[in-house]
């Protein structure tokens, strides 16, 4: 069987050859298809990992960890005790990277000429850098010192609307457990910038402590923000963060906590897949069609073949075998244009132009593509099996020749 | 033991409305070592016969047994074994590969037979000189003449010792010279290596190398005799 | 029919499975095309209209300053009445006065910041689909004081629901403290969950009143029966409001920058694919035109021979690839609006497209819309495309020298 393997192996290599015009027109097509679908890929995977790290940004962390309520009712009244016990160990452990426990309630801040409704954030800043929350760009002063810190860090945008701006008082109101407002004037000792105006406008730093103290809630926070540094595989390890933090508290990876990011990821992989499959069935007709007229014009050698003592499965393999030289020798300049074109597009593609409307879908100003090897393994895969799925026809058509009729063909 | 045995066979094609009677119970019976002729008009199932032989083709009815073994029983794969290991084919024309060079024409067939690589190579060479093709072992089919096409085609078919030949026509396409040579070809290797020749032609030069002339006509065959060889001179 | 004609026919078919397979592969591009194309102008229209239907409408009337800087006292006076004004210029029903105040909203239980919004009650329902949302109670009364209808989440959010009271404080026009209590009426649902966190509509005169603002109101928002229309009624109302320099007419794409830009966005990524598909096509007919050409050359030299010329030989080739993109073209436009029409009726999803879709206020379930233009732009597309590949071989044909050619193997 070895031999007789490596006698088409050489047959098929020489056949591809011999209308090299019809050749090279089918593996400048197969090229042209493998590179589209791998830069399509890529520009798609580019566009979900910073959507998903934008939203995680903001979310933030991977894994949260909430009073079962406080989704529902985002209010002070359904705090938690701060991690102890298992909970603390548990965090404390690999893949944990980081974590944060925080205060997080709706809150209206005021300056002398405006109110907004905003997010408080009481948080511990050192906590809040390790799990990249901390705003990106500190524009005036400075970040929060501490979790005792009881100045207030504001967006840039936010400071605009307020007409107000660094070292002025502002007095932020927000309830507490009882009900009763709660509120308190406090200094900006930073601005900072976002990605977005909305980001900007909607979350308000102060210390963890501070907010504590004037919420009335003595240590308790409302989420613990943890991180694992790769959003990709959540799923597998925060079940059981889950079943260290027992049955009292909601442990929710992102991709339930902001559905649309969830949705977003699990699209991607599938467009892309979609996108490749397209692309190689527009490719598979000149596929089909190469071969099929390759098999026509060798009609009588299929039958001195067959003549020759080659059993019909040779056959086959023999057609298979050409068509596989020719996915691949295309699969192989695909992905060569694929990466050549990519490599120098992933410092990074000014998109400004349509900045608004990216936003609206969760993007910055810039699209890095993302070249992987999972998109080229699977357009690999997605080209080579459907590729020999489209060849089988042909090849059973020229495996089943009648001999006798083949050799007589003129 | 005999080589080939026919016993009954028929064949029929449909060609459009007609029904063309290619073999009309037909039986006959070979000796290992023949070197025997099918003659007849074109149309009288001399190819036919040969095709049944070979197992290329399958008979209506009727029993066909090749070195033993009962060839119309045979599945389409052990068909093609079974020419693959016992009997080597020469046709009229296109016998050869045409994006292999002479030798790895003769190759081929013993490659997927697994003969060793150096085995098969040293063997290929062998059998190309004794055809006469020395030298031109890597032409590829198009630089070679008719004659020296078929004369690798014999190579082919006797490299991996077939106990059978089955030439159809073999000097249809060539001048009077080549089909001498290719026919004294035929003779040597019948007489020393012991390989059994059928041949069919229409050519009354070419009959004359036979020991054994069957005449056919529409399907039947209509004369059988040993003969006394007397080839054709050429100058 | 022309013999010319009848034998470019007759040798299409000479090869029947290669000239099936070409043409499969021009009917695949272009149901794809016209599925996809129909798709796209059908969700972008979707998109723009739910998405203006939704609040913002096609036109607003603002203060000059008040789209980059909502300052309570960037007004448009007497709002309601510039209303009526626009309705009798434009001869549309659909025009309403708002204003809007960041107020903190408190319930017994609960405290949000929101935006609150003053409507006019019997207009709003014509500008906006919100009104019609209605999950509890009722919507706003003309004449009515001292009522609020609230998005879901919100009510939530604040555990009211309809008779329950909800307590204002903001600032009003003159940066006086102002304060109110109004009841809660009915509750609004659009399934979207940052839209229904953000509704507190109540009746703008109430509103005017409570927040000091006199007549005035922060946007004039008309809502026309089609897209194509605002431009017209733009240059109307400019006109119209020439002395009132501190007034500016906004169309759609200003109040939403994001939303042309998302098409557009959406338009390149889509046009990548087609240009790929495009190019795959034409690489197809290229392959299928020069084999046909080729294995022919002995055959062009005998018609050369016989005194036809080599011009006439390339026309033939073209006419066959006309024939050959046009079965293409015809087959692909039936079965690509047999494929679209039958699924503008079903319509048709896709796992995890609702997030995405109402992120551009789409359903969770897409209808394509079949027009004119959706159905013949790709397949016309293809069609050049085919035209094009056939030119290579064509052009071979007028260097061929006879003999040559009839000696070709």
């Amino acid at each position: 069987m070895r031999g007789s393997l490596a006698a088409i192996a050489t047959l098929a290599w020489r056949n591809l050859w011999r209308n090299h015009r019809r050749t090279l027109v089918m593996l400048l097509a197969i090229t042209v298809g493998v590179w589209a679908m791998i830069f399509m890929a890529a520009l798609m995977r580019g566009m979900t990992d910073q959507m998903v790290r934008n939203g995680l940004e903001t979310l933030p962390g991977e894994v949260q960890i909430h009073h079962p309520d406080f989704r529902q009712d985002p209010s002070v009244v359904n705090s938690m005790a701060p991690p102890s016990g298992p909970l603390l160990r548990a965090l404390q452990e690999p893949p944990v990277a980081a974590w944060s426990a925080r205060v997080r309630v709706p809150a209206v801040i005021a300056s002398e000429r405006e109110s907004r409704g905003v997010t408080l954030l009481g948080v511990d800043p050192a906590a809040e850098e390790a799990i990249g929350a901390a705003p990106g760009e500190i524009v005036a002063g400075r970040f929060l010192a501490d979790g005792d810190d009881r100045g207030l860090v504001i967006g840039a945008s936010l400071a605009r609307r307020l007409e107000t701006e660094l070292g002025k008082r502002v007095v932020i109101m927000s309830q507490d457990p009882d009900n009763n407002v709660a509120e308190r004037g406090a200094r900006i000792v930073g601005v900072y910038r976002a990605r977005f105006e909305d980001t900007e406008e909607r979350f308000v730093y102060g210390g963890r402590t501070a907010v504590q103290e004037m919420l009335g809630i003595g240590a308790r926070v409302t989420e613990v923000a943890l991180t694992a540094n790769d959003y990709r595989h959540t799923g597998d390890w925060y079940p059981r963060i889950a079943a260290a933090a027992g049955d009292g508290l909601e442990v929710l990876p992102w991709t339930e906590l902001n559905s649309y990011l969830g949705a977003m990821l699990a699209l991607q992989d599938g467009f892309s897949l979609v996108f490749m499959v397209v692309i190689f069935l527009s490719l598979s007709f000149g596929l089909v069609n190469t071969l099929v007229m390759a098999v026509f014009e060798r009609i009588r050698e299929i039958g001195l073949m067959q003549a020759l003592g080659m059993r019909p499965g040779l056959i086959l393999a023999q057609v298979l075998l050409e068509s596989l030289y020719l996915l691949c020798l295309g699969l192989l300049a695909g992905n060569v244009l694929a990466v050549a074109s990519i490599k120098p597009l992933e410092a990074g593609i000014d998109i400004s132009g349509v900045a608004e409307g990216m936003a609206m879908m969760g993007m910055g100003t810039t699209l890095y593509p993302a070249l992987s090897t999972w998109d080229m393994a699977m357009s690999t895969l997605v080209v080579v099996i459907l590729g020999l799925l489209a060849s089988i026809l042909p090849a059973w058509r020229a495996a089943r020749l009648d001999p006798v009729v083949a050799l007589n063909k003129t | 033991m005999s080589a080939i045995v026919c016993r009954d066979l028929c064949r029929t094609y449909h060609q459009g409305e007609a029904v063309i009677t290619a073999l009309d119970h037909v039986s006959l019976e070979m000796d290992e070592g023949a070197f025997a002729c099918l003659s007849g008009p074109s149309g009288s199932g001399k190819t036919t016969l040969l095709n049944v032989m070979g197992g290329l083709d399958t008979p209506d009815s009727g029993e066909i047994e090749v070195a033993g073994r009962r060839v119309d029983q045979l599945s389409r794969s052990e068909r093609a074994d079974m020419r693959l290991h016992t009997i080597g084919f020469v046709f009229q024309s296109y016998n050869l590969i045409p994006v292999l060079s002479a030798r790895e024409n003769v190759e081929f067939v013993m490659q997927v037979q697994g003969v060793p690589a150096r085995q098969r190579r040293a063997l290929a060479d062998q059998v190309l000189a004794e055809v006469g093709l020395a030298g031109m072992e890597d032409r590829r089919p198009g630089e070679l003449s008719g004659g020296q096409q078929q004369r690798v085609a014999v190579a082919r078919a006797i490299a991996s010792k077939p106990a059978l030949v089955l030439a159809d026509e073999p000097t249809a396409n060539l001048d009077t010279r080549s089909a001498a040579q290719l026919m004294d070809l035929f003779v040597a290797l019948n007489r020393d290596r012991g390989v059994t020749f059928v041949l069919s032609t229409h050519d009354v030069r070419v009959m004359g190398y036979a020991r054994r002339l069957i005449r056919m006509r529409d399907g039947r065959i209509v004369g059988d005799e040993q003969q006394e060889p007397h080839p054709m001179k050429v100058e | 029919m022309n013999v010319t004609w009848l034998l470019a026919w007759r040798n299409l078919w000479r090869h029947s499975r290669r000239t099936w397979l070409t043409v499969g592969a021009m009917v695949f591009s272009n149901v794809l095309l016209v599925f996809l194309i129909s798709l796209q102008l059908g969700s972008y229209q979707m998109m723009i209209d739910n998405s203006l239907a939704a609040f913002s409408g096609h036109i607003q009337i603002q203060h000059r300053n008040y789209l980059d800087d909502r300052k309570i006292y960037q007004v448009v006076p007497g709002a309601a009445g510039l209303a009526g004004r626009v309705r009798e210029q434009l001869g549309v029903d659909s025009v309403a006065a708002r204003a809007e105040a960041f107020a903190l909203a408190s319930s017994e239980q609960r405290s949000f910041g929101i935006l609150l919004t003053g409507v006019q009650p019997q207009r709003e329902p014509l500008v906006s689909t919100f009104p019609g949302l209605l999950r509890q109670g009722r919507y706003l009364e003309e004449g009515g004081a001292e009522e609020i209808v609230v998005g879901a989440v919100l009510a939530e959010n604040l555990k009211v629901g309809p008779g329950d009271e909800v307590t204002f404080l903001g600032s009003g026009r003159d940066g006086s403290f102002a304060a109110a209590i109004a009841t809660v009426v009915g509750i609004v649902e659009t399934g979207i969950e940052e839209v229904d966190r953000g509704i507190a509509q109540v009746p703008l005169a109430w509103f005017q009143e409570v927040f000091t603002m006199g007549d005035a109101g922060h946007s004039v928002v008309i809502r026309l029966p089609s897209l194509d229309r605002v431009e017209g009624a733009v240059a109307r109302l400019e006109a119209m409001l020439a002395d009132q320099p501190e007034l500016v007419v906004l169309d759609w794409d200003a109040l939403q920058p994001g939303l042309r830009q998302a098409i557009a966005s959406d338009m390149a990524s889509a046009w990548f694919m087609y240009g790929v598909l495009l190019l795959l096509v034409a690489f197809s007919v290229l392959n299928t035109q020069l084999m046909s050409v080729l294995e022919r050359t002995r055959e062009f030299g005998v018609m050369l021979a016989l005194g036809m010329r080599p011009g006439g030989l390339a026309r033939l080739v073209g006419m066959e690839t006309l024939l050959l993109a046009g079965l293409g073209l015809v087959l692909g436009v039936l079965l690509g609006a047999l494929l679209t029409w039958y699924l503008s009726h079903t319509g048709f999803t896709y796992p995890g497209m609702d997030e995405m879709a109402a992120k551009f206020n789409l359903p969770g379930r897409m209808y394509p819309k079949i027009s004119l233009l959706s159905l013949l732009v790709g397949p016309a597309l293809v069609f050049v495309g085919a035209m094009l590949a056939a030119l290579y071989p064509a052009l071979r044909l007028l260097r061929l020298q006879p003999v040559a050619a009839m000696r070709a193997a």
